[in-house]
C-alpha cells in the first residue's frame, strides 16, 4: 500500500493564512497520485494545487510538491535542487567502489550525478545523434519502422493503439538509434522500465532493490557490446561507436560513462514516449476539428506534438529533485536532503500560463513551455520523440483518415500501478475502413 | 574564420546565429555571442551561456 493510501489525513492548510516562513501543507485528500479517480481525472486536484498550493509540503507523501508553471519552471533551473538522489535524506549509505554493481557504477557516472562540466560534456556527445539540427536524419533512420508498425496493424475494423503502436514504436526506434537489434524490444523495454523504477523514490525500497537487480542483464549487454566494439578494428559509425570514439582533450569515455549515456537515451526514448502515442491519438480523435486542421496544415506537426503532450498531461509523479542545501523557495522553507515532487504535468495545465488549458489548440504559442523540462536536464530524447510522434500521426492519418475512438472514449483503461505515468494501456480505435 | 559564428546549446540544440541575432528578443543582427549579457539564457531550455559552444555543423 502506498503512503497516501494508508496514512491518516488532516484538514488541508488554509493558503490565505500562510506566512512566508510557515509551511504550506496538504495531504492525500487533496492530492493522491495513486488513486484511481486521480489517474482517470487529475484536473480538479491539479487546479487546486496550481492555484492555492503552488509549492507545498505533502504530509502523507513526506515530500514537497511543486506544481504551478512558474514554480516548476524556476525549480528546473535552480541548482540548489539536484537530480542526484544521493542528496536525498533517505538515500542508501555510500558503498565502497568494489562493492558496487553495474547499476550503481552507471548511475554514479550518469547524467543525473556528475558535476556540471562533465554533464555538459556527456550531453554534447549525444548531439550528433539526437539534437535539433539532425531531426531529418532521425526521420530517415526510423521512418521504415513506423511504416512496418502500421503494416502489422493491417486493415482491421478496430484495434488497440496501445498494443499495436505505443508499446512497439518507441522501443524499436530507440534501439535503432542506439544501434542495437530492433527485435529485442521486450529486453530494452524491461531495461528502461527497471532503470526508471530503481530510482523512483516514491516506491517501496524492496521494489526499487528488485528493479536494480533486474537492470543488471541490460547493463551487462551494453558493457559486453562496448568491449566487442573496442576490440574491433573500428568501433562503428553508429551511436555506440561514436561514444567509444569520442574524446575531449584526449580523454576517452570509460565504459560506465558510455553505458550511462546509452541508458539515459533508452529511458528517455522508450518508457515515457509510450504515453506520447496513446495520448496524442486520444487528443486528436477527441478533437476532430484539430485533427482535420493538422491534416490540412502538416507544417503544424511539431507544435501539435508539444501541444498534444501538454493537453494530455499524462504524468502521475513526473520528476523528483533533492535539496542540496537549505533553501527558501516560493516562501517555503525547504531543508537540505528533502525531496520535491516536480509536478510538471500539473504545470502544463496551469491556467495562469495556458489560457483554456483543457482545450487542445495545435496553433497555440508554446513559448516558455516546460513540456520537455528546462535547464540542464532538458529531455535528451525530445527530438527523437518529436520526429517519431510526427511520423506516427502522419502515417495514422494516411491509413485511417476517418478513425474514431471506439464507443466514444476508445474504451480507455489505465495501468493504475504504473511507476510514474497515468499510463493508458488500452485505447480502442474504430477505423471505419 | 567567418565574421559571424553560430553557437549551439549542447543541452537542447538551439542555435544562436550571430548574423541573424534574435530580433524578436531585441537582439539585433551582428550581435556577437560573447557580447550577450552574462545572465542571458537559452530561449529554448533556459541553460546558461556556458552550455553553448561554437557550432560548425553536425
Amino acid at each position: 500500500m502506498n503512503p497516501v493510501a494508508r496514512s491518516a489525513v488532516a484538514a488541508p492548510a488554509d493558503p490565505v493564512g500562510a506566512r512566508p516562513s510557515s509551511r504550506l501543507e496538504i495531504d492525500g485528500r487533496l492530492f493522491n497520485p495513486y488513486s484511481k479517480d486521480f489517474i482517470r481525472s487529475p484536473w480538479d486536484a491539479w487546479d487546486r494545487l496550481v492555484r492555492d498550493y503552488p509549492v507545498c509540503w505533502h504530509k502523507d507523501l513526506q515530500m514537497w510538491v511543486c506544481s504551478s508553471h512558474d514554480a516548476c519552471s524556476e525549480m528546473l533551473k535552480d541548482t540548489r535542487f539536484s537530480t542526484n538522489y544521493k542528496n536525498w535524506e533517505h538515500a542508501p549509505a555510500p558503498k565502497p567502489e568494489a562493492d558496487k554493481n553495474h547499476f550503481e557504477k552507471a548511475i554514479d557516472a550518469g547524467l543525473f550525478a556528475v558535476e556540471v562540466r562533465e554533464h555538459l560534456r556527456l550531453r554534447k556527445l549525444t548531439m550528433p545523434a539526437f539534437s535539433k539540427p539532425v531531426m531529418m536524419k532521425i526521420d530517415a533512420k526510423i521512418r521504415d519502422l513506423i511504416v512496418t508498425c502500421f503494416d502489422e496493424i493491417g486493415s482491421p475494423a478496430t484495434f488497440d493503439a496501445f498494443e499495436m503502436i505505443a508499446e512497439k514504436l518507441p522501443v524499436r526506434s530507440i534501439a535503432r538509434m542506439v544501434g542495437v537489434p530492433t527485435d529485442m524490444e521486450n529486453f530494452f523495454h524491461d531495461f528502461a522500465v527497471n532503470v526508471v523504477t530503481a530510482t523512483r523514490i516514491n516506491l517501496p525500497l524492496k521494489r526499487r532493490e528488485q528493479a536494480i537487480q533486474d537492470t543488471l542483464p541490460g547493463f551487462q549487454y551494453f558493457l559486453d557490446l562496448i568491449r566487442q566494439r573496442r576490440a574491433a578494428p573500428h568501433p562503428g559509425d553508429d551511436f555506440v561507436g561514436s561514444l567509444i570514439s569520442a574524446s575531449d582533450n584526449g580523454d576517452r569515455l570509460d565504459d560506465y560513462s558510455i553505458v550511462s549515456v546509452i541508458q539515459a537515451v533508452i529511458v528517455a526514448g522508450s518508457d515515457t514516449a509510450t504515453d506520447l502515442h496513446t495520448y496524442a491519438l486520444q487528443g486528436l480523435l477527441k478533437n476532430p476539428q484539430q485533427f482535420a486542421l493538422l491534416k490540412q496544415q502538416p507544417e503544424l506537426m511539431e507544435n501539435a506534438i508539444i501541444e498534444l503532450l501538454r493537453y494530455g498531461a499524462f504524468g502521475k509523479t513526473p520528476q523528483f529533485r533533492f535539496a542540496a542545501q537549505d533553501a527558501e523557495f516560493w516562501g517555503q522553507p525547504i531543508k537540505k536532503g528533502q525531496s520535491i515532487l516536480l509536478n510538471l504535468t500539473a504545470a502544463w495545465v496551469d491556467p495562469q500560463k495556458w489560457p483554456n488549458p483543457r482545450q487542445l489548440d495545435i496553433t497555440r504559442k508554446m513559448d516558455g513551455n516546460i513540456v520537455f523540462g528546462a535547464g540542464a536536464h532538458f529531455c535528451i530524447g525530445t527530438y527523437l520523440v518529436r520526429v517519431q510522434g510526427g511520423l506516427m500521426i502522419q502515417e495514422f492519418a494516411r491509413r485511417f483518415p476517418n478513425a474514431e475512438l471506439l464507443n466514444g472514449d476508445g474504451e480507455v483503461d489505465y495501468d493504475y500501478q504504473h511507476h510514474n505515468a497515468r499510463r493508458i494501456n488500452k485505447l480502442m480505435i474504430k477505423t471505419h475502413l | 574564420m567567418p565574421t559571424h559564428q553560430r553557437w549551439i546549446c549542447v543541452i537542447c540544440g538551439f542555435i544562436y546565429d550571430e548574423a541573424i541575432g534574435m530580433p524578436e528578443h531585441g537582439i539585433g543582427p551582428g550581435q556577437r555571442f560573447e557580447d550577450l549579457p552574462e545572465n542571458w539564457i537559452c530561449p529554448e531550455c533556459g541553460s546558461p551561456k556556458s552550455a553553448f559552444e561554437v557550432y560548425t555543423g553536425i
